[in-house]
């Protein structure tokens, strides 16, 4: 009886749910730009999945209203393979086949500025994490980071392994040999140096790479205090320390760019025990609020891990358009965009902005707090939070 | 950089463990090309299927029956090996057979075999990695280069399984026919030789290598649908310096492989590594085409 009643609730939800979209005037579709395989294919899918979790949230509400209609919102994932060949296919799919107008994440640096070259001719607004300073400026009016980067993030991480490690003197690198993996690594390499620290190598990989063991003797043998797998995905991370516990290195692990445990810590198992994340943040923990708690849990549920910072920034980029849209009561992609810098918006955080512009000459960096964070028994830990200046600022005079 | 014996030892262990699996890879390979003629592009498939069937049934298997981690292993290669076994069957009567000694044609359908196998494994798997447990905890010392115990455990299985294919290429009735048809096809089938069957087996005997490899490197990399990729490219360049359809040829060019890899890798860096691997390719192609084992056709 029970069986057949839920049955019947099914079927029923199921047929209404087009009477239901048809409450809304419209559907504006919202574009996930990510690698969805490979290596980095764990930043693709969460992102994906926050993203639809946000469009439900938006719907369950009453849409987007904007130009006194009302639309839902709709979240399409692109793969872009985190190369630029495969980002210009999907770039072209997404904009020009389906007409998508907003992108509320990109993830790669390579896949990104192939979009990018389009969806600023084409007038799409988006949102993206690629970690290249070149990405953002007033060349580029349309594109906004929608969470911190390597030249947010640096500084604060590495001032924290300086106190806690001071006797630690030397580091080496690794990164992938891409786009994302070369701006990241100069600008380590400047922070490292402006804090007084020895380079005793920099070296790279090709992503698709299976076997580490040559690269990590090269690493092993620097004997570096510090061992940086900067903008390394956390599979070939955990790969790697596992590697470097085997060549029995020991010494102060850092992964610059690192979103989270999960992944390295199925790879690495203990190897990657204490290693500091500079972009990981613990949505299940004490400092997170209601909202990144619930997006957690329902990402354990479906996706077996938790979310990370990559993740949420399509949370916070659909908050902020969504924003963008009601304050301009228009649903154009460049007078949302003119609109974003003006205004405080809810993200998953809490009150935020955007900002940066000392450092990208526009304001187009979401301003959301630093979290620095290690691995302590295979989970991430907060270990400090740092709210941006600029973001405490526009707070105290609203 | 200078070389001490310690840091040579641990660049000789490197190319061990590197080039086990690479020769065994590359076997198959070369096996198929010598027996049918055939440049098989979906290679890698068979291989990335056997390592994501493991890595997707054995935490299955852990939460049913509780078994210790290298049973539960063991099971799921078996299961595996005869799903890789199944695939291998059906993609040789359904195309395989159609282009024996056809190059273009088996060019074409082997790409487009490499394209939809991995879509599916893409749909059937997901593209998130995926990891084995751990086999066997601990390291190991040769000759004052590090390993983990389970890395020399499955060295161990590659090389025997080298051994054992070899043995039976040499010594087995169907392993001389393999080599006659694989010397002189006419000839062969003048001899009685049932050329059809015996690229049937080549190709299986091939497929299984694909599966074995994939199988032993499951528990030592994080497993996706893109795997193979990178092992195809390093058996391609394996077997045109080792010479093409040459058994000891792959062997030989495998360890040399891993030899450039872990050297390169290491005196300058693993892009550069890969690079002096295709450089070595091409003054193969233009000094010695027949690679080192291989025997030139007139």
């Amino acid at each position: 009886m029970i069986r057949r009643r839920a049955l019947l609730a099914g079927t029923t939800a199921v047929l209404a749910t087009p009477y239901i979209a048809r409450a809304a005037d419209g559907v504006i579709k919202f574009g996930v730009f990510v690698p969805l395989s490979g290596a980095a294919a764990s930043w693709g899918l969460g992102a994906k999945w926050v993203g639809e979790q946000a469009a439900a949230e938006i719907n369950s509400k009453g849409g987007i209203k904007a130009g006194g209609k009302t639309y839902n919102a709709e979240v399409i994932a692109y793969e872009n393979g985190y190369n630029s060949a495969e980002g210009g296919k999907a770039a072209q799919a997404m904009l020009n086949r389906d007409g998508v107008r907003f992108i509320i994440q990109g993830i790669g640096t390579a896949p990104v500025k192939a979009l990018q070259s389009l969806s600023e001719r084409t007038g799409a607004l988006m949102m993206q994490v690629a970690w290249g300073k070149s990405v953002k400026g007033p060349q580029a009016p349309l594109t906004f980071t929608n969470s911190n980067t390597p030249f947010e993030l640096f500084g604060p991480l590495f001032d924290l392994v300086k106190r806690k490690h001071p006797n630690a003197k030397t580091v080496a690198l690794l990164n992938p040999n891409d786009a994302t993996g070369q701006e990241v690594e100069a600008e380590a390499v400047k922070q490292y140096k402006a804090r007084g620290y020895e380079i005793l190598a920099s070296t790279w990989y090709e992503r698709g790479t299976t076997e580490f063991q040559p690269i990590v003797t090269k690493l092993a043998q620097t004997k570096a205090d510090i061992m940086d797998l900067s903008g390394a995905p956390p599979a070939d991370s955990g790969t790697v320390y596992r590697e470097l516990s085997v060549q029995s290195w020991k010494g102060v692990k850092v992964q610059s760019s690192g979103t989270g445990a999960d992944a390295m810590v199925k790879v690495g198992g203990a190897a990657v025990e204490d290693v500091y994340m500079g972009n990981a943040a613990d949505f299940g923990g004490a400092t997170a609020t209601p909202t990144q708690r619930k997006l957690n849990e329902g990402a354990l549920k479906a996706l077996n891990e938790p979310v990370n910072i990559l993740h949420m920034g399509a949370w916070d980029a659909l908050m902020a358009i969504k924003a963008g849209m009601e304050a301009t009561n228009s649903v154009d992609p460049k007078k949302v965009a003119a609109k974003l810098p003006e205004i405080i918006f809810e993200s998953s955080y809490g009150p935020t902005a955007f900002g940066g512009k000392e450092t990208y000459g526009i304001a187009q960096q979401m301003l959301v707090p630093i979290i620095v964070t290690q691995i302590k028994n295979g989970q991430t830990v907060e270990i400090e939070r740092i709210m941006p200046e600029e973001l405490k600022a526009r707070l105290a005079k609203r | 950089m200078a070389l001490s014996v310690g840091l040579f030892a641990q660049l000789l262990v490197n190319t061990l463990q590197i080039g086990a699996v690479y020769v065994l890879f590359a076997l198959g390979l070369t096996l198929v090309f010598g027996v049918m003629k055939v440049i098989n592009f979906a290679h890698g498939q068979f291989f990335t299927l056997a390592a994501l069937v493991i890595a997707a049934t054995m935490p299955e298997f852990t939460a049913r029956f509780g078994m210790p981690a290298w049973l539960d292993y063991f099971v799921c290669f078996g299961l595996a090996f005869i799903i890789v076994g199944i695939l291998g069957a059906v993609l040789y009567f359904v195309g395989f057979e159609r282009y024996l000694r056809d190059l273009v044609g088996s060019f074409i359908l082997s790409v487009g075999l490499l394209l939809f196998l991995e879509g599916i494994y893409l749909w059937l798997f997901g593209g998130a990695p995926r990891v084995v447990p751990k086999l066997l905890e601990g390291q190991v010392s040769l000759a004052g280069g590090a390993m983990e115990s389970q890395r020399l455990v499955i060295c161990a299985i590659a090389l025997a399984a080298t051994a054992a294919l070899y043995q039976l290429v040499a010594k087995t009735r169907m392993g001389k026919a393999l080599r006659a048809v694989a010397e002189d096809r006419e000839a062969a089938m003048l001899q009685g030789i049932r050329y059809r069957r015996i690229s049937f087996y080549g190709f299986m005997i091939g497929s299984g290598l694909a599966a074995i490899s994939g199988g032993l490197i499951a528990p030592l990399t994080a497993i996706t649908p893109a795997l193979g990729n990178d092992y195809l490219a390093k058996a391609f360049i394996i077997i045109i310096i080792g010479g093409l359809g040459s058994i000891p040829g792959a062997i030989l060019g495998g360890f040399l492989i891993a030899a450039v890899e872990s050297f390169a890798g290491y005196f300058l860096d693993l892009s550069y590594a890969t690079i002096a691997m295709f450089v070595l390719v091409m003054v193969f192609l233009l000094v010695r085409p027949q690679g080192i084992l291989g025997v030139a056709e007139r």
